[in-house]
């Protein structure tokens, strides 16, 4: 009976983990809840891409590209291209999962973030010794990432409707995408990726809105050759 | 078959853009941690993947630098080129979302205010 109150105890570590990741995650949310709706979408399709895709890139992704008429196609392969990094988060925490059940691993996967997969591997790191109740600290730190970008979606969609557009509030998808980046520069091939990126979406003019898909492609190609010229050098 | 550039609008679309991205999104989800126990990413792939964020997400900053209005340019919009280099070095200090958000908007609102 011991393994009841460590799975909780775990439990609740992991949503204390989250409470500093609030901070980014609330301010992300809501601006996703507002762009889904000022897009044209309803209130139920704003908050259903918040359940039923559950990762703010890619919604923001599609939202830009469904107001600005984007073909459906493109914005499916975008929208998959974006989140085509959980395979990397995947694989890195098939190590801690793949013994756990069918319906253990579909709730992991579902609840999937870029935080909750950052945090959970720093956890495991620090803590070898609570390995077996890892999955409990992943659903408290998840759940709790889940609970918190449903409600500021709902928050988003309330206020996207209510603020004049000559507030520019547009301009705080941006910023957010701005703060997930920065951190991420500290590498040279990081960093010409970004760059490459960037100008590539700005430079490049393609048809049916590939503009995305080319800018990504053109910056992962350009961080793998600075990863290599460096091995090399 | 319907020819690319049509295909459905309005409702139609957006309920298939939703449902279609997250289903996919759940298969990339899912696959490696239900299959990985006895496969291995290529390390190639692996290497390719860790670049996709920097890429994607300076691609969806950069635009509406360029683009206010939705109408693209090639003359940058100062105040939010001025705004978002500000708000980098604030995300470089303070590794805070919140602090960029801020004080990035805070920044352009001066800058629209001063340059009308």
């Amino acid at each position: 009976m011991r393994q009841v109150p460590n799975a909780r105890s775990e439990f609740t570590t992991g949503a204390r983990a989250f409470v500093p990741l609030s901070m980014s995650i609330i301010p992300f949310g809501v601006v996703c809840g507002a762009a889904a709706s000022t897009a044209g979408m309803t209130p139920l399709q704003a908050l259903a891409m918040s359940w039923v895709i559950f990762a703010g890139s890619a919604q923001i992704a599609a939202t830009q590209l469904f107001a600005g008429g984007a073909p459906l196609l493109v914005i499916l392969a975008t929208g998959a291209i974006v989140n085509l990094r959980f395979l990397m988060y995947g694989a890195s925490l098939a190590q801690h999962f793949r013994s756990l059940g069918r319906r253990w691993q579909m709730t992991i996967a579902y609840l999937l973030t870029d935080q909750a997969y950052a945090l959970t591997v720093v956890h495991s790191t620090q803590h070898p010794d609570r390995q077996d109740h890892l999955h409990w600290f992943y659903l408290g730190l998840a759940g709790a990432t889940w609970a918190s970008w449903q409600l500021a979606t709902i928050a988003g969609i309330l206020l996207g409707s209510l603020v004049p557009p000559s507030w520019s509030l547009d301009f705080i998808v941006p910023l957010t995408f701005i703060a997930m980046v920065v951190p991420l520069l500290g590498d040279r091939a990081m960093s010409l990726a970004a760059a490459a990126g960037g100008l590539a979406s700005v430079l490049l003019v393609l048809p049916l809105k590939l503009n995305l898909i080319g800018a990504a492609l053109i910056g992962v190609a350009v961080g793998l050759s600075a990863e290599k010229l460096r091995v090399e050098a | 078959m319907s020819t690319v550039g049509s295909g459905p609008t309005g409702d139609l679309l957006v309920w298939s853009m939703i449902i279609g991205i997250g289903a996919a999104t759940f298969v990339i989800r899912l696959a490696p941690i239900a299959l990985l126990a006895h496969l291995e990413l290529p390390r190639w792939l692996k290497q390719a993947l860790r670049y996709v964020p920097p890429a994607v997400m300076a691609a969806i900053i950069a635009p509406p630098l360029f683009f206010a209005g939705g109408e693209p340019t090639m003359s940058p919009d100062l105040p939010r080129v001025a705004a978002a280099t500000l708000a980098a070095l604030i995300a470089w200090r303070t590794r805070s979302t919140l602090w960029t958000v801020v004080v990035g908007m805070l920044a352009l609102w001066g800058l629209q205010a001063v340059l009308g």
